[in-house]
């Protein structure tokens, strides 16, 4: 592979990433933002308990916990914290 | 009084593998569990009774310590089951810790996790969920020409039923969700020109409980396979208690196929020189009989006597079975 053909590519991927970065970034991130939201959603409706809500019967959710072990602190933090205006900035 | 017997019912409907009696408690559920169990061992079939209820009785009816030991045979192709729903909730509680410390690499459970975990075993519901849990197992698993329930009393059997189509529905929602979730993986992934993203492990696992719930519940509700008979007993709150409970069970599609009178007292007695107390109870039960006749109609399917003794063992068992279905 030459040198050109390297630098070629790397124009290209330059190219590639500023029009994603102008067209589609924002949309991405707000994919990516309401997927965390559904995830924190769905870890309640799960896990609810944890917060003192609780919601079913606990066998089949504790099947699903390992999976969300990382998530819990985060969600926890997010669930618990007081709302004040700058969340509608974010 | 009766149109159509038992043993008539079980010959007739050959398919209905899943058979349940249901009633108030100390009606004579676990006497006639193991009466039928005992009856169709006897015709040849390869029966397993088990319990689903965490005070199971089938170990003093057939008077072997069968608790947490699997279905043991108590005589040719009878085979006994009790659940030890403790041990299960147990073992699933360490399977779900190792499986944290695998996915992670850990060599502890966070201590938010494991206060969790605990707590989680510690709810009521926890035994039900699991004793529901191992039937499906149970069944999945086959190896019997028939499955005899011995249920838990009314209102348990209830909250059985109902859990099952909660949990149904609830699975229903959180799937989609998570299908949802997916959805806006694959959107972000798209517009950042990653590779397809990994399977969703989550998603997977609902799908597991979805079709571990919709097994279970399916036998419960299943016209064909399914035979659910009702235990009265001639005294006004039980009759009037099973007149709701088979309203309520009509409504979560039990399959009901019919009614058995238990503990008749002979009406020969009426005739020998008794007790007053005897006397009232024989004409109490004449006029409770009537009202039985009345409700349930065509549906009743035995009339089976009170014993001289309490049913435990296998003779008493055969005793009873002769007296529900004319003979073994």
């Amino acid at each position: 592979m030459s040198e050109g053909e390297k630098k070629k590519g790397g124009f290209f991927q330059a190219i590639k990433e500023f029009i994603y970065g102008v067209a589609a970034h924002d949309s991405a991130r707000f994919a990516m933002k309401s997927r965390a939201s559904m995830e924190h959603l769905f870890i309640l409706i799960t896990m609810g308990d944890m917060l003192g809500v609780p919601i079913l019967p606990p066998y089949y959710s504790l099947r699903l916990l390992p999976y969300v072990v990382p998530q819990i602190s985060t969600w926890k933090r997010r669930m618990l914290r007081e709302k004040d205006l700058t969340d509608a900035l974010a | 009084m009766i149109d159509i017997s038992l043993a008539k019912i079980f010959d007739q409907y050959p398919d209905r593998h899943y058979i349940m009696f249901g009633g108030k408690g100390g009606l004579g559920k676990t006497t006639f569990s193991a009466a039928t169990a005992y009856y169709l061992a006897k015709q040849g079939k390869r029966v397993l009774v088990f319990s689903v209820d965490p005070q199971a009785s089938l170990s003093d009816i057939f008077q072997r310590d069968i608790f947490g030991k699997g279905p043991t045979e108590i005589m040719p192709n009878l085979y006994a089951q009790e659940i030890d729903a403790d041990r299960r909730v147990k073992e699933y509680q360490q399977e779900i810790r190792q499986k944290i410390l695998d996915m992670y690499g850990m060599d502890k459970i966070p201590e938010e996790i494991e206060s969790y975990i605990q707590a989680a075993a510690a709810e009521p519901a926890m035994e039900e969920s699991a004793i529901f849990d191992e039937v499906v197992d149970i069944v999945v698993k086959g190896g019997y020409d028939y499955y005899i329930y011995d249920l838990v009393p009314l209102g348990h059997a209830l909250y059985y039923l109902s859990m099952a189509s909660v949990y149904d529905e609830w699975i229903d929602k959180i799937t989609n969700l998570r299908q949802q979730m997916r959805e806006y993986d694959q959107v972000a992934a798209v517009m950042r020109h990653e590779k397809e993203i990994d399977e969703d492990a989550i998603l997977n696992e609902l799908l597991y409980i979805k079709d571990r719930i919709n097994k279970s519940s399916g036998i419960l509700t299943d016209k064909e396979k399914t035979a659910f008979f009702f235990v009265v007993t001639a005294e006004e709150m039980i009759i009037n208690d099973t007149v709701k409970a088979a309203e309520l069970f009509a409504k979560f599609d039990v399959p009901l196929s019919g009614y058995i009178v238990n503990r008749v007292l002979s009406q020969e007695l009426k005739g020998q020189h008794i007790p007053e107390y005897l006397k009232h109870r024989l004409t109490m039960q004449e006029h409770y009989l009537q009202v039985i006749n009345d409700t349930f109609k065509n549906q009743i399917l035995a009339y089976v006597p009170e014993m001289e003794r309490d049913v435990t063992g296998l003779q008493m068992i055969e005793k009873l079975a002769k007296s529900m279905f004319d003979k073994v």
